[in-house]
C-alpha cells in the first residue's frame, strides 16, 4: 500500500527526533563499561603500586636501580665533591631552569629532588627510550673530554648530568623524568607516591 | 533538499562510487513487508542485536581471558573483580547466550507456525537452521571456557558421545580432545573455535539468511503471497515499507526486550543457576564428578532424548543410538520444507491434525526440557521416551497428516473475509 | 491455544522451582537472607574470617584493597591489623599453607573459599556452620549434619561454647554475610547501575512506543 501522509507532521518530527536522541544517549552510556574496561585493572594497579626502598646502604657515588611500573628508576647517592658540578655546569645544559614539566613541582629545584644528595630519576632516555649508562666520575671520557659526571645514553649519545638534566646539542629533547617520590623516613624512599604532604 | 546541498553532494559523490542509495532502498525504504505481520516477526531483529552484543562483549572478554587449564578459571574471576565493569561485560555475554537461544526458539517456532519454511522459502529456513546448529556449537564451546566443574564435565560428556561411533569413535574422540582426557589442549582448541571459526561462520550464514529473505520477502500469519496484488507502480497492496514502519516497531520491541534482559543481568545474573551454573564456581577437577550434571537449559530437550535411549537396537549400542537420536532431534528441523505436504502455509488454515501435532511438539519440547534438567528416575525415564516419540511424530508423520487433513480456504488478500 | 499456554506455564514454573531447591545434606537449609549493604556486619564477618578461617582457607581471587574499600575500612588500619604476612594492600588474599603440609596435617588441601557462597549458596554455609555436633568416632571428635564426615575441625567450638546461642548465630550470620559479599563483590554496584539502566530503558521504550504508534497512523 502507499502510506498516507502523517496527520500531524510536527508531532511525528518531535517523536522521531526525541526517540533517536534517547537512542544515542543509550549508545553513549553503553559505551561507558567498554571504555572503562580498558583502564588499568586492579592487578595492573597493584603491580604499579608505590615501591619502598631502603637507601641506608647506598654509598656516595653509588647508584641502585629499582623497578617501578616496569621501568628502571635510578636512585643515586651523589658524592659530596660532585654536588658543586651539579650547580656549576649550567652553561652546557639545554634546560637548566627545568621549564619542561618532567619533574613534580616539589622537585623543581636545583637538586631536582626532595633530599639533597639523592637523585631519583626514571632511567629511560627521553629521546627514544634506551636506558642511559651511569658515569659518575668527573673525568675525561671517550664521548666527552670534559665530562662532569652523569648519564650517557649508548644508543644515540645523549648526555645528562647527575640529576638528569639534559646537555644541549644532544638528540634527547628534555631532562630525565623524576618520578613521584617521598621519604617516609630518613633512609626509606617511597617511589610512586607524592606522599601525604 | 535544496537547503542541504553539501549533504546531497557528498551523498552523490559516494553513490556514484558505491550503491548506497540503491542498498538503502532495496533493503529498507522500498523493502516491503506484509501489512498483517505481528509480534512473532520481531525476533529476527532482536536476534541481530544480540549477535552484535555477543561479538562486542566477546571481544572485550577475550582481551582478559586466559585459554590455559591453569589460567582460565582465575582469569574469569580476574574479569569479574579486577577489570572495571568486567562483571557487566561477562554477565551480558552469559545472559546474551541464553537470550540468543530463547529468541531463536521463538523465531523458529514462528516459522513452524506460519509455514515460513514452505516454498519458496526453503533456503531461508535451511540457512536459519544452520545458524541454529552453529549457535549450539558456539554455546557449547563457550560454556567450556570458564573451566569450572560444569565446563569440564560437559566437555567430557559431549566429546565422549563421539566415542560411541562404531569402529573409529574412540580414536576420533581422542583426536578431537588432542589428549586422552579433556585437558588444557582441548580447552585451547575449543577457544579457537569459539572466538574465530564459529563466529565467522555464524556471521556469514546470517548474511546469507537475510539476503535470501530480502529476495523473497517475509511470509505472514495468513501465509498469503502479498506480491501477487500490486498497484500501478508495482508496490504490493498488502505491504508497507520496512523503513520506517517496521523499524519503528523493532525499536519499540528492542526497548521491551532490553527491559527484560537488563532486569535479568543486573538483578538475577545467574538466572537461578540456569544462566550461570552454581557448580561452575568450582574449578575443573578431573578426579571428581559433580553429583548432578545438567547441560544449559537450551540443550536440555536433546539431552533428555539422549537419556531416553537406554536400549540397543539392530546391533547399534544404546550409547550410539542415543547420540543418533539426539543429533536427529536437531537435524530434522532442516527437513521441514520437504516433510510438509500441505497446500496451505499458516497453521490458521491448516487442519486439525496439524494443530494437534504442533501442540504435541510444543508440549514435548517443554516436557523434555524439564526432564533433561532433573535427575533421572524410572517414571521420568518412561516419560522421556513417550515425549521423545511425541517430538519426532510431529516431524515424521507430517507427510501423512498434512496431505490428508482438510484445510480451510486461504483468502487472496489480507483481511479478506472468506 | 490458551490451554497450551497454561500447560507451558505449569512446566516452566516446575523448571524454575526445581533450581531453587537446595537441601543441606541430611537436613533442610535454614532460612538465610544476606544483607551485603550492612557494612558493620561485613566488618565483623571479615574479622571472624581472618581470625578463624584464613589460616587454612585462602580468598585468592579477592584483593585486600578491594575488601578494605568496599567494607569502608581505612587502608592503613587494614594494613596494620588484617594483613598477617608481608603482602601489600593491592595483593591477592593468598595464604602460605603448602600443599604437602596441609595433606600431612589435615589429610586434604583446604579449598579456597572466595566463591563458596556462589557455589554452595549462603544458606548452606549458614546451616553448615551451625550444625556441628560431638561424634567421638571422628578424628576431631565432631561431625556435621550438613556435611557428613567432614574433614574440617569445628574451629569455632570454643566460641560456640562461650557464647549464647543467639550470639553465636549472630557471629555465623556475619561470617556468612561476609562470604556472600566476597563471592560477588560487585553486587551492590550492579544493583545500583541496574536501577538507573532500567529507569532509562522505560523512558526510551515509552518514546519508541509513541513513535511506533505515530507511524502506524499512516497505515490505517
Amino acid at each position: 500500500m502507499q502510506p498516507k501522509s502523517p496527520p500531524n507532521p510536527g508531532r511525528r518530527k518531535f517523536l522521531t527526533y526525541s526517540t533517536s536522541f534517547l537512542g544515542l544517549i543509550g549508545a553513549f552510556f553503553t559505551a561507558i563499561p567498554f571504555i572503562s574496561a580498558f583502564k588499568p585493572s586492579a592487578r595492573a594497579e597493584a603491580a604499579g603500586a608505590p615501591v619502598k626502598v631502603d637507601i641506608s646502604k647506598l654509598l656516595p657515588g653509588e647508584m641502585m636501580t629499582i623497578e617501578w611500573r616496569g621501568r628502571p628508576i635510578f636512585v643515586v647517592n651523589i658524592p659530596e665533591e660532585n654536588t658543586s658540578f651539579v650547580t656549576e655546569n649550567l652553561a652546557r645544559l639545554a634546560d637548566p631552569d627545568m621549564a619542561d614539566p618532567s619533574q613534580p613541582d616539589y622537585a623543581k629545584n636545583e637538586i631536582r629532588s626532595r633530599k639533597k644528595g639523592i637523585a631519583v630519576l626514571t632511567g629511560v632516555c627521553t629521546h627514544l627510550g634506551c636506558a642511559p649508562k651511569y658515569y659518575p666520575e668527573a673525568k675525561p671520557e671517550d664521548f666527552d673530554s670534559n665530562w662532569q659526571g652523569g648519564f650517557f645514553c649508548p644508543c644515540h649519545g645523549s648526555k645528562f648530568d647527575l640529576v638528569g638534566r639534559v646537555y644541549a646539542n644532544v638528540p634527547a629533547p628534555t631532562n630525565l623524568v623524576v618520578p613521584p617520590h617521598f621519604f617516609e623516613k630518613d633512609n626509606l624512599l617511597v617511589i610512586g607516591s607524592d606522599g601525604v604532604s | 533538499m535544496s537547503e542541504n546541498t553539501i549533504g546531497k553532494k557528498s551523498l552523490n559523490w559516494v553513490d556514484s562510487r558505491f550503491p548506497i542509495v540503491d542498498l538503502f532502498e532495496r533493503h529498507l525504504s522500498k523493502y516491503y513487508s506484509p501489512s498483517n505481520i505481528n509480534v512473532w516477526y520481531l525476533f529476527g531483529f532482536l536476534l541481530l542485536i544480540v549477535l552484535v552484543m555477543q561479538i562486542l562483549t566477546g571481544l572485550w572478554l577475550m582481551m582478559n581471558y586466559t585459554n590455559t587449564a591453569e589460567g582460565a578459571f582465575s582469569s574469569i574471576e580476574y574479569i569479574m573483580r579486577d577489570v572495571e565493569y568486567g562483571w557487566l561485560i561477562r554477565y551480558m555475554h552469559a545472559g546474551g547466550a541464553s537470550a540468543f537461544f530463547a529468541l531463536i526458539y521463538l523465531h523458529m517456532f514462528r516459522g513452524m507456525m506460519y509455514g515460513s519454511y514452505q516454498k519458496p522459502r526453503e533456503l531461508i529456513w535451511v540457512g536459519g537452521w544452520f545458524v541454529y546448529v552453529l549457535l549450539c556449537a558456539e554455546g557449547f564451546t563457550g560454556y567450556v571456557l570458564p573451566w569450572g566443574q560444569m565446563s569440564f564435565w560437559a566437555a567430557q560428556v559431549i566429546i565422549s558421545l563421539v566415542g560411541s561411533i562404531p569402529y573409529f569413535g574412540e580414536d576420533l574422540a581422542t583426536w578431537i580432545r588432542g589428549d586422552y582426557i579433556v585437558s588444557g589442549i582441548t580447552l585451547s582448541r575449543l577457544f579457537a573455535f569459539h572466538v574465530v571459526l564459529l563466529p565467522i561462520l555464524i556471521i556469514a550464514v546470517v548474511f546469507f539468511h537475510i539476503l535470501a529473505l530480502h529476495e523473497i520477502g517475509s511470509n505472514n500469519p495468513d501465509g498469503i503471497d502479498v506480491k501477487k496484488h500490486t498497484d500501478a507502480d508495482g508496490v504490493p497492496l498488502d505491504a508497507k515499507p520496512f523503513f520506517p514502519y517496521d523499524i519503528s516497531h523493532d525499536f519499540y520491541a528492542l526497548g521491551v526486550f532490553l527491559i527484560i534482559f537488563c532486569s535479568v543481568i543486573f538483578f538475577f545474573p545467574e538466572g537461578g543457576g540456569y544462566i550461570i551454573e552454581y557448580v561452575n564456581y568450582e574449578p575443573a577437577n578431573p578426579l571428581s564428578t559433580p553429583a548432578h550434571i545438567v547441560p544449559s537449559w537450551y540443550y536440555t530437550p536433546f539431552y533428555a532424548m539422549l537419556r531416553a535411549i537406554d536400549f540397543s537396537l539392530f546391533g547399534i549400542t544404546a550409547k550410539f543410538l542415543g547420540f543418533i537420536v539426539m543429533a536427529a532431534g536437531i537435524a530434522i528441523f532442516a527437513a521441514l520444507p520437504w516433510l510438509d505436504r500441505s497446500p496451505v502455509k499458516s497453521i490458521k488454515y491448516k487442519g486439525i491434525f496439524s494443530k494437534t501435532f504442533l501442540s504435541l511438539f510444543v508440549i514435548s519440547f517443554f516436557v523434555l526440557a524439564y526432564l533433561g534438567s532433573v535427575p533421572p528416575t524410572e517414571v521420568k525415564n518412561l516419560l522421556t521416551k513417550v515425549f521423545t516419540i511425541g517430538y519426532f511424530s510431529y516431524f515424521l508423520l507430517m507427510p501423512i497428516y498434512t496431505r490428508y487433513e482438510k484445510c480451510k480456504p486461504v483468502p487472496e488478500r489480507v483481511g479478506e473475509a472468506i | 491455544m490458551k490451554i497450551l499456554l497454561f500447560l507451558v506455564s505449569i512446566f516452566l514454573s516446575q523448571f524454575i522451582l526445581s533450581a531453587g531447591e537446595f537441601n543441606c545434606g541430611s537436613i533442610k537449609c535454614d532460612n538465610y537472607e544476606a544483607d551485603v549493604s550492612d557494612k558493620a556486619s561485613l566488618q565483623r564477618g571479615l574479622s571472624t574470617y581472618m581470625n578463624y578461617c584464613y589460616g587454612c582457607h585462602s580468598l585468592k581471587y579477592s584483593r585486600y584493597k578491594r575488601v578494605a574499600e568496599d567494607l569502608l575500612i581505612p587502608i592503613e588500619m587494614y594494613e596494620n591489623n588484617l594483613i598477617y604476612d608481608d603482602s601489600k594492600i593491592g595483593d591477592l588474599m593468598e595464604i602460605s599453607l603448602s600443599k604437602s603440609d596441609a595433606i600431612n596435617w589435615l589429610g586434604a588441601y583446604p579449598p579456597d573459599l572466595t566463591l563458596e557462597a556462589r557455589l554452595r549458596r549462603p544458606d548452606w554455609i549458614y546451616t553448615y556452620l551451625r550444625n556441628y555436633y560431638p561424634d567421638s568416632s571422628r578424628p576431631y571428635g565432631v561431625n556435621n549434619r550438613v556435611y557428613q564426615n567432614v574433614n574440617m575441625p569445628h574451629v569455632l567450638e570454643d566460641m560456640q561454647n562461650s557464647l549464647t546461642k543467639l550470639e553465636y548465630d549472630r557471629v555465623i550470620y556475619d561470617l556468612t554475610n561476609f562470604m556472600t559479599y566476597v563471592a560477588d563483590p560487585s553486587a551492590e554496584q550492579r544493583k545500583r547501575v541496574g536501577t538507573y539502566v532500567l529507569l532509562f530503558l522505560v523512558i526510551f521504550t515509552a518514546f519508541a512506543y509513541m513513535t511506533y504508534r505515530e507511524f502506524k497512523k499512516d497505515l490505517k
